[in-house]
């Protein structure tokens, strides 16, 4: 009845918490029409005119990647007011939940962001908890910025003409990719349209030589590169095959080109080609689909292929086109499709690395819409084919590097506190020993800071809660896609649960849980406020039958929540707001709606009158650490009369100790008050009454050995009387 | 120790093995759930336990010829899973207690099984899946 009862009571706030929660669902996950990215004419299927105010019409989708250009109407006359684009026809940089957030994007003549718009998001994050009014606020910053500017997430640095923008507190992962899908998007259609210039690099230049390296040599030394594309990256069903099987090369340089094309190939190549221009050969090996395409024979342009450089790309045309007649390098593979592209633009060199992109499409199996994607593969000239060698390249850091290097000074810090609270708990049989029952504070001292700093510094200002939804994240991405960058974003996650998976093994949750959790510390915190403040006298346990039964109920909240993620992990991520995380630290109990603060509340309120109502009963972030703790390595130590003791299991604030004295390490928090009282000869009832007894009978109390006993007195041996002759 | 009731110990199964055959017992008890002998456990559980393992097996078969999703093999490695914590409670109810390279076993709870199974089974099924996806052997 009662059990039944207080989970109606916690179940109540949940469903009222979900229903408020559709409020705030507009362009989740929403079915996008097929054509928005198929259709020549965009427009009719997104609002283009929102994002760029003034225009009345707009052309047919241009250009390698597409977009459209926008005009006003002056008295009959069509004036170009700027252009539009699709985020997701140029790039398919993935946010935190591994889609792309589709965003229509409007840009003027000048390249200065005149309007943006989100027609689709998968991020959960936006979906409860950060209103997506967040995401538009935060897209509005861009409004009358220049395309061709440094603009980065923090703060701005003038000095290195660096523009910041402000992050979504508790969303940074969304918006720095948010951030990268703005700049390449408005990058490479003004790069098109001619707003940026293309960098102008200084040629290279390639020394003389006879060699006449064959095929093996040439891909050894990465003269000939491969570009495979599998058929499941596009979201197709594999039968073994490649999807795409590429070899591509330069052929400017001597020594390649002669050893590829022949001697007179390669002259009759280089006669046709002026000064600054390039060529590079493409054959296919194997595949199931052409790297031509059909764009050329309809729009000139061959939509499949392309080549980067840094911030640059170059597209090909039909006239770019030159049959290649065949491969002369000794043990050339048979190949099936063939190609030699010119490049004609000016900023090419391949002095620097460039790429190779194959442009392709990914289905969505689902909804059957298209996303771009696209398969790169680097290529630069080895020193010894360029004269002087390569020149220095300085790469600019990945965007996980830099959130590390901006964050080295928190990350430090946090580094510090877990490898403290590490050291404090393998020292724990050292600090027990010089604790007893009644003075604890050589234990608590270390376990009080840990609390402090984890609920202060990584859970208020930091933010880097653990939750329960990133482990169904990183459970789906290690099935479907894993991508490192994405969780190496979030430097300070990325470290807690590296340490949290080793601490889980050697020592249990309960390091985890019991001294660094943020929402478990400050649960924990207030129920010892509450007894320091005097409530002790309302503050109570469960009984332990009753308790036995609930604490099963946190493990069919992680199942439940395992299991609706398969099918839909917006709605996981939906239910996993039983988590008050979000409330308590990402986002503040006052600045949600009343329901999530009346749960997060209640239970921070329960949690003074009974120890950790959450951890206990509800938390899945604890069942799915308390599961694997079942194998934990080193566990606590118990003797042979804790069988019938039940001194220990009254004190147990966790109520992890059963009636045979056995601890249940799942739910053990690592509290350490056991163990004060193992080697506690006042308090621990056996060794208690052997001191009695030694006190009795005169005798020593020796030290109290590892297995929590009194060493034996042994009474030494009398020597005899032959040994006493030879002394 | 770890436990205070020495009753809730159990014995290796693989007796004084050491070295190689130590691990290849270990490596038995992981992968072969039913129990031997007299402990073999009831004879129906054994044969609904022999039939869903048959199976799952050629579940596993049919996903690496591309005939089954991978939502499919994972409905089907879950149902044999939770047939297997059954299974084993009934023929090898016990479990690992301290390190794995250590020789301790306890009697397993309900608990202990469901979180042992679901764990190895998690080990199991992502390496066959992950290995079948990079053989390109699965339809996602
Ligand atoms: S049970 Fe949950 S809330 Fe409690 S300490 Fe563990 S992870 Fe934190
Ligand atoms: S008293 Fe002992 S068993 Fe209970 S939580 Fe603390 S350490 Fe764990």
């Amino acid at each position: 009845m009662f059990s039944q009862r207080t989970l109606r009571r916690l179940l109540a706030p949940l469903a009222a918490l979900l229903l408020t929660s559709a409020a705030h669902a507009d362009t989740y996950e929403i079915k996008l029409p097929p054509e928005l990215s198929s259709s020549p004419r965009l427009c009719d299927y997104a609002p283009c005119s929102e994002v760029l105010p003034g225009a009345t019409s707009f052309s047919e989708r241009k250009g390698q990647p597409s977009y459209v250009e926008g005009y006003r109407d002056d008295a009959g006359q069509k004036t170009k007011v700027g252009y539009v684009m699709l985020s997701t026809d140029i790039t398919d940089i993935p946010a935190y939940s591994g889609k792309p957030v589709v965003t229509l994007i409007g840009m003027d003549t000048a390249g200065k962001f005149t309007g943006v718009k989100i027609l689709k998001h998968s991020e959960p994050i936006l979906l409860l908890g950060i209103p997506e009014s967040s995401l538009v606020k935060f897209n509005n910053q861009y409004l009358g910025q220049f395309v061709g500017d440094n603009i980065e997430i923090g703060k701005s640095r003038p000095e290195e003409n660096l523009i910041g923008l402000d992050a979504i507190t508790g969303a940074t992962v969304t918006v720095i990719a948010q951030n990268q899908v703005m700049m390449t998007s408005g990058t490479e259609v003004a790069k098109q349209v001619g707003i940026l210039k293309p960098v102008i690099r200084p040629q290279a230049r390639f020394p003389i030589s006879d060699a006449a390296p064959s095929w093996a040599n040439l891909v050894a030394d990465g003269s000939v590169q491969h570009l495979v594309v599998k058929p499941e990256d596009l979201g197709l069903k594999g039968d073994g095959r490649p999807y795409m099987d590429l070899w591509f090369g330069y052929l400017n340089q001597p020594t390649i080109g002669r050893a590829l094309l022949g001697k007179d190939g390669y002259a009759s190549l280089m006669a046709r080609l002026k000064e600054g221009e390039h060529a590079i050969f493409i054959i296919r090996t194997a595949g199931m689909d052409s790297f031509k395409g059909s764009g050329f024979v309809r729009g000139g342009i061959y939509d499949r292929v392309q080549v980067r450089q840094d911030k640059d790309s170059f597209t090909f045309r039909d006239l770019d086109y030159v049959n290649l007649w065949g491969l002369a390098a000794a043990g050339a593979p048979a190949y099936d499709e063939s190609a030699i592209f010119i490049i004609r633009g000016k900023g090419f060199s391949a002095a620097y690395p460039w790429k190779l992109v194959f442009l392709g499409n990914r289905i969505d199996k689902e909804t059957a819409a298209k996303t771009f994607a696209n398969f790169d593969r680097e290529y630069w000239l080895a020193d010894s084919y360029l004269e002087g060698g390569r020149p220095e390249v300085i790469k600019p850091d990945p965007t996980w590097l830099k959130v590390w290097k901006d964050k080295a000074l928190q990350i430090g810090a946090f580094i510090v506190l877990l490898l403290g609270v590490a050291a404090a708990y393998a020292n724990r049989d050292r600090l027990v020993r010089r604790s007893s029952h009644k003075n604890k504070w050589r234990v608590n001292a270390f376990k009080y800071t840990g609390w402090l700093l984890s609920i202060g510094f990584v859970g208020f200002q930091a933010m880097a809660q653990p939750s329960i939804t990133q482990v169904l994240t990183w459970f789906h991405s290690l099935l479907f896609q894993w991508q490192w960058e994405l969780f190496l974003s979030d430097p300070l996650i990325f470290i807690f649960w590296i340490f949290i998976i080793v601490t889980v093994f050697v020592w249990g949750r309960g390091l985890f849980c019991g001294w660094l959790c943020p929402f478990g510390s400050l649960s924990e915190l207030l129920y010892k406020l509450g007894r320091a403040c005097g409530l002790k006298r309302f503050q109570f346990h469960l009984p332990q039958a009753l308790h036995d039964r609930l604490k099963g109920l946190k493990y069919a909240i992680f199942f439940g929540l395992l299991a609706v993620s398969f099918f839909s992990m917006g709605l996981a991520e939906k239910l996993a707001e039983i988590e008050p995380f979000k409330t308590t630290f990402l986002v503040g109990l006052l600045n949600r709606s009343w329901p999530y603060t009346l749960f997060a509340g209640g239970l921070l309120g329960l949690s003074i009158f009974t120890e950790r109502p959450f951890c206990k009963y509800l938390c899945p972030l604890g069942a799915a650490l308390a599961m694997p703790t079942t194998f934990r390595w080193f566990g606590l130590k118990r003797k042979d009369e804790c069988t019938k003791c039940k001194a220990c299991a009254k004190g147990c604030g966790s109520l992890a100790i059963d009636t045979k004295g056995n601890i249940d390490q799942r739910e053990c928090m690592l509290c350490l008050d056991c163990m004060v009282l193992y080697y506690d000869d006042h308090a621990c009832p056996p060794l208690a009454q052997e001191r009695k007894r030694r006190d009795k009978a005169g005798q020593p109390l020796t030290p109290i050995d590892a297995r929590g006993y009194f060493i034996p007195i042994h009474p030494a041996p009398a020597r005899s009387a032959t040994e006493e002759k030879h002394s | 120790m770890t436990l205070a009731d020495r009753n809730e110990l159990r014995q290796p199964s693989y007796g004084e093995a050491r070295g190689a055959a130590w691990l290849a017992a270990e490596l038995r008890d992981h992968l072969w759930p039913w129990g031997s002998g007299a402990q073999g456990g009831r004879t129906s559980l054994r044969l609904a336990g022999f039939g869903l393992a048959v199976a799952a097996t050629i579940a596993w078969i049919l996903t690496a010829l591309g005939h089954l999703s991978a939502g499919a093999i994972i409905g089907w490695w879950f149902g044999w899973s939770v047939l297997e914590v059954f299974v084993r409670l009934d023929g090898k109810p016990y479990v690992k207690e301290g390190p794995w390279w250590g020789r301790l076993y306890r009697r397993a709870s309900l608990m202990d099984m469901l979180c042992y199974v679901s764990f190895k089974n998690l080990l199991i099924g992502a390496s066959l899946f992950l290995s079948l996806k990079a053989m390109g052997l699965l339809q996602l």
